[in-house]
């Protein structure tokens, strides 16, 4: 990567203001026109005690993830930061507190674990905050005014950032906290730079005057919220709460709807209802969420009612771990429903996916008349990424125009050369049917005789076929070499950016690499990855869970043996871990002992 | 077995560095903690007139690979100042809080620069040599063919002018009873050393007191006053007046200091869990019956690893080593200071 290519992480303590510091360095700049990409770790406790880890890539051009190694740690709680000092890489900078107010633990001072090869920067951070201030909170603040001084970066759009940031707050807490940036940054430019950190101005391009920080969430909101949504059912559940709570602001402007219900049955029970009724309608949870919407998404599969579901998964199972992140829904998601209930799962892999996957996603319901989740996790929830929003809405505007009413009774189920049928909204005249759960006919009356379940069945399932076409929706993507490689890298969701920048390195380093995307999980597109398969000699399947649910996935539709890189570590994958398994499989051909396996449709099916 | 020994060193020269890897030779099981106040690694002090040879990087001046503190197991704890050193609880005290303690501790914290008291008013307007940092910043301050005043000129100092004059630079050497340090120089020897030097191209000021130094901006920023009224003007004025031992952290640790930290032939201060070696300490010298300062880069050196011998069991002298010598060589000065 030419330019700047820097990763700083903030670490501190829950209450030391490490995301505050983090979300106030990343919109700096952005606002300055860098590339950025950001992702918070945080405990699921709110105050007091725990780990925050902010962690910001800026960079003069796009970037696809997080670097395994940061540039520069800044430590605003030693005993949190210590552990992540192997993070940084060698002549990189390690920023701590040299002058603490409590009495350091024997060997729990950062001066005692710098590496040898790492530049230590000590700054009275407290005292800086202190004195230029009047109290020691804003220290976080004062660190990046330290931070800014040492790498001379422009303090204006610092300020502008704190400007902002604290904003309907009272003055005297934006003056304290100017005060801390400005006090730190004249220490920080005082101070003789060892390390061999730099940044070169940005490079800003015409469309940088457009660019925003947005999340996955962010994103997600605007693209629902662009292609219309009119109800929204939801019930808090970290880290889908975000989607929610940022509806709430937006629905009521635009006169769309927007409750809280008592648990996520009624959720998603609403949502299906709504969209029975004929509006745009969706709900957002989470893994332990999504399991209990598995009967009714079981309803919306056999009612054939549009509606939309995003679920962003966390660790699992159970409550498991709220605030880390995991790939391991996969299977609840494609196959979570009693009986054969196919439906449309998307997985977008960055920040501006999200936005297109959440609009896409009501054409989708709609036009194949089924539920669709929109799959994220919390690496991607959570992530910021720059993005730039486009000049017109792409989405397309709500397309129901009532019943196309001819003789007789309304035949809601009726089979179709598209195999999707005439649907009426409730009290339309001529639209006149019966809805349930049971197996039913073509009028919707409830059946079961053998050959009726068996045309349904068939019928539910094929008029999703076309889905994998749909017009504006990438499907799947390849990136990188053309033609046979050795190694290709098969991925999904969030892990993709990480597989991206494996890609890049090892095609820096001379080995021809392919990588391909899959963004509609169900149904596969299935020709898209058999091409892919047909042109690389071994297939590398990375993905955040333990049992490899997305190449078990892949294995059964295809046939075809995958090498399996599996994480269950609550962490996103690391760019290393994909890299050496690529060099691996290229050089030998055999996974490493003990990280994958490479089973084919042998093992998929036992 | 029991636990094991832990040492710490204060200073990570050569003599710091040098006692860390006897240590490390020694006791396979040591906790060796390394503590400075510098953010680099051990460099070699004596190459930093190389960055007006062209090098910029501070890469380029490391003694030691960084990987080697690893091999060895040395603890660098570096940005870490020492505010005390209790004696009796064997602890050290940093500025940052914390309390480490030890075993046995090693003083190897050399000495800053001295500055005569007339001009101490005037430390403000002087260029620095004794870090990296310091250096860099010397270097910035003197242009291609830029003039530098050196004050005093101890072997330190001398060395750098060399390589300054070797580089196209001005050098003006104001001498003072600190030239040619820590030589000392009989009166019949001094003007063949001068002799030397003027033949070597640096200018030479003797007799002239400095009274003052002033800014007065410009080409040449630096102007140093005579007490006779005649003035010398120059990009930077360095003092290079020998070396004040750095002892002031160790006060209230118990220990026996006069100007340096007062030992024995075997490096023991004192205190038996405390040694010392290099520029910081004066040594018992049973030939003369009191106590010396060794200086010389060599001699540092040796003081280190022997101290690290003796700290681990062994009882190894510092004997008296040759006197320093100094002569001019082909006209050009030789001094035994400068070997490493």
């Amino acid at each position: 990567m030419h330019g700047t290519d820097l990763q700083i992480a903030i670490c501190g303590s829950a209450g030391d203001g490490t995301i505050a510091a983090g979300d106030i360095l990343k919109r700096t700049m952005a606002l300055m026109g860098y590339k950025v990409i950001a992702f918070d770790l945080y405990p699921a406790e709110i105050r007091g005690f725990g780990k925050c880890i902010a962690r910001v890539r800026v960079s003069s051009e796009q970037a696809y993830s997080l670097k395994h190694h940061s540039d520069v740690l800044v430590s605003l709680h030693d005993g949190h930061a210590i552990p992540h000092v192997g993070e940084v890489r060698d002549f990189g900078a390690v920023i701590f507190d040299d002058a603490p107010i409590a009495r350091v633990a024997e060997g729990g001072h950062m001066s005692a674990h710098v590496r040898p090869a790492q530049i230590p920067y000590g700054a009275s951070l407290r005292a800086i905050s202190e004195q230029a201030s009047g109290n020691a909170r804003g220290r976080n603040i004062a660190a990046l005014g330290y931070l800014a001084g040492l790498y001379d970066i422009p303090p204006e759009a610092f300020q502008q950032t704190i400007m902002r940031k604290f904003a309907g707050k009272p003055e005297a807490v934006t003056e304290a906290n100017m005060q801390a940036f400005d006090a730190g940054y004249d220490v920080g430019a005082g101070v003789f730079k060892l390390d061999d950190v730099t940044m070169e101005p940005p490079s800003y391009q015409a469309e940088g005057a457009r660019a925003v920080m947005m999340t996955g969430n962010g994103a997600t909101v605007r693209g629902l919220l662009d292609a219309g949504i009119e109800c929204f059912f939801g019930y808090p559940i970290t880290p889908a709460t975000s989607i929610m709570e940022r509806l709430a602001q937006e629905m009521p402007l635009r006169g769309a709807r927007l409750l809280q219900t008592e648990d996520e049955i009624s959720a998603i029970a609403a949502t299906i209802g709504a969209g029975y009724a004929g509006a745009r309608a969706a709900t957002a949870t989470s893994g332990p969420g999504l399991a209990l919407m598995a009967e009714m998404l079981g309803l919306g599969v056999m009612a054939e009612v549009p509606s939309v579901i995003v679920v962003s998964q966390r660790g699992g199972p159970s409550t498991g771990m709220p605030t880390k992140t995991e790939q391991s829904d996969l299977n609840m998601a494609v196959f979570g429903a009693s009986g054969d209930a196919q439906r449309i799962v998307l997985a977008p892999t960055n920040v501006e996916g999200c936005y297109r996957c959440a609009g896409k996603a009501f054409e989708l319901a709609e036009r194949h008349q089924t539920p669709v989740i929109v799959l994220l996790d919390l690496y991607l929830s959570n992530r910021y990424e720059t993005v730039i929003p486009p000049k017109t809405n792409p989405f397309a505007p709500k397309p129901f125009e009532g019943p196309s009413v001819g003789g007789g009774p309304f035949r809601r189920f009726a089979e179709t050369p598209t195999n999707v049928s005439p649907r009426a909204l409730p009290g339309q005249a001529g639209g006149v049917h019966t809805i349930t759960g049971l197996e039913h006919n073509e009028l919707g009356r409830p059946s079961d005789l053998p050959e009726m379940h068996a045309a349904m069945s068939r019928k539910r399932h094929e008029k999703l076929i076309a889905a994998t076409e749909h017009p504006g929706l990438t499907v799947a993507k390849r990136f990188g070499d053309e033609g046979p490689v050795p190694v290709g890298i098969l991925g999904w969701g969030s892990t993709f950016g990480e597989i991206l920048e494996a890609m890049f390195a090892a095609q820096a380093e001379g080995l021809p690499c392919t990588a391909m995307k899959v963004v509609m999980l169900s149904p596969l597109p299935l020709e898209h990855i058999e091409a892919f398969f047909a042109d690389c000699t071994h297939v590398l399947v990375p993905e955040l869970n333990y049992e490899g649910q997305f190449a078990q996935l892949i294995c059964g539709a295809t046939g075809k043996p995958v090498t399996r890189l599996t994480r269950a570590t609550g962490t996103p994958m690391q760019v290393e871990d994909i890299l050496s398994e690529v060099r691996r499989l290229a050089a030998t051909g055999q996974p490493s002992e003990g990280e994958t396996d490479e089973r084919g449709l042998e093992a998929s099916l036992s | 077995m029991g636990e094991p020994s832990r040492y710490a060193i204060i200073g990570s020269g050569s003599a710091g560095f040098g006692a860390a890897r006897t240590i490390r030779e020694r006791d396979p099981e040591a906790r060796i903690s390394l503590v400075t106040i510098s953010s680099l690694p051990f460099y070699n002090r004596y190459d930093l007139p190389k960055l007006f040879l062209g090098v910029e990087d501070w890469r380029d001046l490391l003694a030691v690979p960084t990987e080697v503190f690893d091999m060895l197991d040395i603890q660098l704890r570096r940005a870490s100042r020492v505010v005390e050193v209790d004696g009796r609880n064997l602890t050290i005290q940093f500025a940052h809080n914390e309390v480490m303690g030890f075993d046995r501790l090693l003083v190897c914290s050399g000495g800053g620069g001295y500055l005569p008291a007339a001009l101490s008013d005037y430390r403000h307007l002087l260029h620095d040599f004794g870090s990296f940092e310091q250096a860099v910043v010397t270097r910035k301050a003197v242009p291609k063919g830029g003039t530098v005043i050196m004050l005093g000129g101890d072997m330190i100092g001398l060395d750098l002018a060399f390589t300054l004059v070797d580089t196209g630079h001005k050098v003006i050497l104001v001498t003072n009873d600190h030239t040619f340090w820590p030589h000392q120089i009989a009166p019949e020897e001094r003007g063949e050393l001068l002799d030397a030097l003027t033949a070597t191209g640096i200018e030479i000021i003797d007799g002239r007191r400095p009274t003052a130094i002033e800014d007065i901006g410009g080409r040449l920023p630096r102007r140093m006053v005579f007490s006779d009224g005649t003035t010398a003007s120059g990009n930077v004025i360095m003092a290079f007046c020998g070396q004040q031992p750095s002892v002031e952290f160790l006060l209230s640790a118990g220990i026996d200091i006069e100007r340096g930290i007062l030992v024995n032939t075997q490096l023991q201060s004192s205190n038996d869990a405390i040694w010392a070696a290099g520029d910081v300490c004066q040594i018992w010298s049973d030939a003369g019956k009191g106590y010396k300062f060794y200086h010389g880069w060599k001699n540092v050196r040796i003081m280190g690893e022997i101290a690290a011998r003796n700290m681990t069991g062994a009882e190894e002298a510092f004997d008296d080593p040759d006197p320093l010598a100094i002569r001019v060589e082909d006209g050009r000065i030789w001094s035994s200071f400068w070997e490493h």
